[in-house]
């Protein structure tokens, strides 16, 4: 194996020529320039640079603006400088205790704030960093309050100093590489589809198997070791302990950085850093409002270029130099799935307000069956889908599967016990590939790296819907007829037992609606019990042996197509027109 | 006797701050939005007010409407430059414009003015009245007046006019709203420059007694958001009361133990209510938190 195959099977990425002239531009840079002042800089930058590293976890990977990691940074700063002016601590010591330090306090804030939506979790996370700040100015016996402690000492490592200059700038660097080398690996591959996924769509995710809280959490965690790591590097630079550290514009800076060098991409946040911590001196002939030319640079890249200066790039490149598909890989097989089971229903009960959508459903589908579920628009079809996939609550009743009691489990648990479902509203990630957006649900299945293994199942499956020939390209260029065979791909993927379909034939066409019934009917011959809400009789009575009929949250017919179709009950309150015209809208 | 001084002066305070949360939940309900520069907006109009002052040394009455106006044409801007070209992408990234917008009108009004305190002239006079030995200023009976005329005229506005009723309509659901012929865009535009003015009025009502500096812009916020976070979201009742009990904490809380242990208390509690009752004290309008 070359140095190269071996670097990239363990990053699970290929390794970007650009990103390696650009480091190794970086490199000679301190060489060239040379003064103590410019070494100090870059030393910054490095320290800024492993923060916003750290900071891409919850930010960018994980979708949440966490306005905590200047708390975790700060905190760490003041962590380590405490320890070694009063307790005479080396880095060895002070390092490792920064970390964990941080990484507790993510913990304790995670605690209320990580379940909070979008700004209310934002806004969470800022005033516990106001707490931090307030604590470190009023707690004076410890922190120095205001003042902060002077005269930190230069950094020393297991007996030995590391001076200022070079030898700091050396050890904050082989830092920053190996802090970036971890975050690639931990979010490359597989990881870096299903992180997308998780964070474009979350409730396809959970539907998919993933536990998205838990991710949520590590990448919390992840982000407060790097801001905690930073800060310590950092106490040991300006050799302060000040509040300083707390203050909103550290977190502002880190924010930047990620928006500006590109909120996923670890090349995003040394660029960002470098760029950052020099604009003071690009800037300096605007004197005192050089800060405000600062806020310019950060509003005019958010609106401009939201996904940052590598994001930009990589858009550039796509559009400039578009490098041709891949061959389509190989199909492989899916993961066994767990064992057929019988899905029971008793006495299941949703009321919307005064609403009741869904009024004493009682219903058993035997393993291996295939049952479509009809009836008018609000008789609570979804609403039941949504309750056995663990979406959506029911008020009473109870659901079993293989057995156990799934009611009030999350979606990703029952997902784990065999179910998986599609949406009425697609939920695919549309700047993703085909291809990915498959495999990226059989991200538990396989592991964190093992990407290739996840995309031959993928393959397999898309071939199976007879979309494989689209595999690399986005979603979102697909029309709708080939989307939703892709979300049905999708839900297949973990190898489910049950198999919860709403309305997978609306928006195909004639011929695309015969094509995917002998799917689905070959689906349940292999033994995948099928559950299709539907509008369109004629496509269900192609592969189904029973249908449902749903009105007003209650069963109204339950039996053999013809059954069903011939039933007074069921003309009065959903055919009264001929069948096979039902309507394609939910 | 001292416990109602105190409250008095908080709820002078508190009054101020419910002008801050008014336009806050306003631009939040409207779309779906934080605008973090909301602080920033309360510092910008106090600051307005010290420099018009500069060039007529008028009473603050006089100078309350001019402020409000202009403040209002700062908020058309706010909406323009930060909002609306981000209206279509997750609410995450106008968090992050108004940050950047903030910046630099901090620092716009630090290079301006300087980083010391200033303070805007009182209202009407600088003197206090006094009656079974407590002193109230009469700036902060004015504080109380003004604010509860700007609040009740939001009200006024919101639940009486038709203006309101297309105000509220874009804020339940765009969408629909724009499908029933609301000129949604204008409705979000306004609903920015009416917040903007009441900051403005707020920094002006601020500035007198308890000074201004460029960096306040964060505490108000923070505050403001504190409030609404008690409150309750979309609710102006909910902010009202919740800006209330902010300011309560700081006032009477503070002289009790002291500044940084009521500080410490008032977060306690709001992460309380995130966790027992995420939807605010009075309950929330609509949509989830959590």
């Amino acid at each position: 194996m070359t140095v190269r195959n071996r670097v990239r099977a363990w990053l699970g990425r290929d390794i970007n020529p650009l990103l390696l002239a650009g480091a190794i531009g970086l490199a000679a840079w301190p060489f060239l320039a040379g003064d103590a002042y410019s070494l100090r800089l870059l030393t910054m930058a490095g320290i800024y640079a492993l923060a916003a590293i750290g900071y891409q976890f919850i930010f960018g990977h994980a979708g949440a603006l966490s306005l905590a990691q200047g708390a975790f940074f700060g905190f760490g700063a003041y962590v380590a400088g405490i320890m070694s002016v009063r307790m005479g601590a080396g880095f060895e010591v002070t390092f490792p205790a920064a970390m964990a330090g941080s990484a507790v306090l993510a913990a304790l804030v995670a605690l209320p704030a990580l379940r909070l939506r979008s700004h209310y979790f934002a806004l969470a996370t800022l005033g516990f960093g106001q707490v931090v700040l307030l604590i470190a100015v009023n707690w004076e016996n410890v922190t120095g309050g205001a003042n902060g402690i002077p005269n930190v000492p230069v950094l020393s490592l297991f007996g030995g100093t590391v001076g200022r200059g070079w030898p700091m700038l050396m050890l904050v660097w082989s830092l920053v590489a190996i802090g970036a080398l971890v975050a690639r690996r931990l979010t490359g591959g597989l990881t870096g589809a299903a992180l997308i996924l998780m964070r474009e769509q979350p409730m396809a995710a959970e539907a998919a198997g993933i536990d998205i809280r838990r991710i949520r959490f590590a990448a919390f965690l992840l982000s407060a070791l790097y801001g905690g790591a930073a800060g310590a590097l950092h106490v040991h630079t300006v050799r302060v302990v000040s509040p300083e550290v707390l203050e909103f514009p550290v977190m502002v800076m880190l924010l930047a950085i990620a928006v500006i060098g590109g909120r996923t991409s670890v090349a995003g946040a040394v660029v960002g850093a470098v760029l950052l911590i020099h604009l003071p001196e690009w800037f300096r002939p605007l004197e005192r409002y050089y800060l405000m030319a600062y806020g310019a640079v950060l509003l005019a890249m958010i609106v401009a270029a939201p996904w940052g200066l590598m994001g930009s790039l990589r858009h550039a490149r796509r559009r400039w130099l578009p490098e041709p598909d891949p061959p389509l890989p190989a199909a492989g097989p899916t993961q066994a799935g767990p064992s057929p089971a019988r899905l029971e229903i008793m006495g299941l009960t949703r009321h919307f307000g005064g609403v009741r959508a869904v009024d004493g459903i009682d219903l058993v589908v035997e393993p291996g069956e295939s049952v479509g579920i009809v009836g008018a628009n609000g008789s609570g079809k979804t609403t039941v889908l949504n309750m056995i996939a663990g979406t959506d609550r029911p008020d009473s009743g109870h659901i079993g599967w293989a057995g156990t009691e799934i009611v009030g489990l999350p979606p990703y648990r029952i997902n784990r016990a065999g179910i998986a479902r599609s949406f009425q509203t697609l939920k695919l990630v549309d700047e993703m590939t085909v291809l990915d957006n498959v495999a990226a649900a059989a991200w538990r299945e396989f592991g964190r790296t093992d990407r290739d293994s996840a995309r031959a199942a993928a393959m397999g499956l898309l071939q199976q819907l007879d979309v494989a020939q689209t595999a690399w390209r986005p979603c979102g260029a697909l029309p709708p007829g080939l989307r939703r065979r892709v979300e049905i791909a999708r839900a297949l993927i973990g190898g489910p037992a049950l198999l919860l379909l709403d309305e997978p034939a609306a928006g195909l066409t004639a011929a695309e609606r015969d094509s995917l019934a002998r799917t689905l009917a070959a689906l349940n011959a292999d033994g995948t019990t099928v559950v299709v809400v539907e509008h369109d009789l004629a496509f269900l009575e192609r592969f189904v042996a029973r249908i449902v009929c749903f009105d007003q949250g209650r069963i109204i017919a339950d039996g053999a197509p013809a059954a069903v179709r011939a039933d007074p009950g069921v003309i009065a309150a959903w055919l009264g027109q001929p069948p096979g015209e039902g309507d394609d809208h939910g | 006797m001292e416990l109602l001084q105190l409250t008095i002066n908080g709820v002078a305070l508190g009054a101020a701050y419910a002008l801050v949360a008014l336009g806050f939940v306003l631009i939040l309900n409207a779309t779906g939005a934080v605008n973090f520069a909301q602080g920033d907006l309360v510092a910008a109009g106090g600051f307005l007010a010290v420099a018009l002052a500069g060039l007529a040394p008028v009473p603050g009455i006089l100078l309350l409407p001019l402020v409000a106006v202009l403040m209002a044409g700062v908020g058309l801007a706010v909406s323009a430059i930060a909002y609306w070209p981000l209206r279509d992408r997750p609410p995450v990234s106008v968090f992050i414009s108004t940050i950047a917008l903030g910046i630099i009108i901090q620092n716009g009004l630090n290079g301006l003015f300087g980083a010391e305190p200033r303070s805007a002239p009182p209202l009407f006079s600088g003197g206090y009245v006094e009656f079974f030995g407590l002193v109230v200023p009469h700036q902060s009976l004015a504080i109380m007046s003004i604010a509860a005329l700007l609040v009740g005229g939001v009200h006024v506005l919101l639940t009486r006019t038709q203006l309101g009723r297309m105000l509220r309509a874009t804020a339940q659901d765009r969408e629909i709203a724009a499908a029933l012929g609301v000129p949604v865009g204008a409705m979000v535009a306004l609903t920015f420059s009416l917040a903007a003015a009441l900051a403005g009025v707020a920094g002006l009502l601020l500035a007198n007694q308890f000074f201004i500096t460029p960096t306040h812009g964060t505490d108000f916020i923070v505050k403001a958001y504190i409030a609404v976070v008690i409150g309750g979201w979309g609710r102006v009742g909910g902010a009202l009361a919740g800006a209330m009990l902010v300011a309560l904490f700081e006032t009477v809380v503070a002289a009790w133990a002291d500044y940084a242990v009521a500080t410490g208390l008032l977060y306690a509690t709001m992460l309380a209510i995130l966790v027992l009752r995420p939807q605010g004290l009075f309950g929330e309008a609509g949509g989830r938190r959590a």
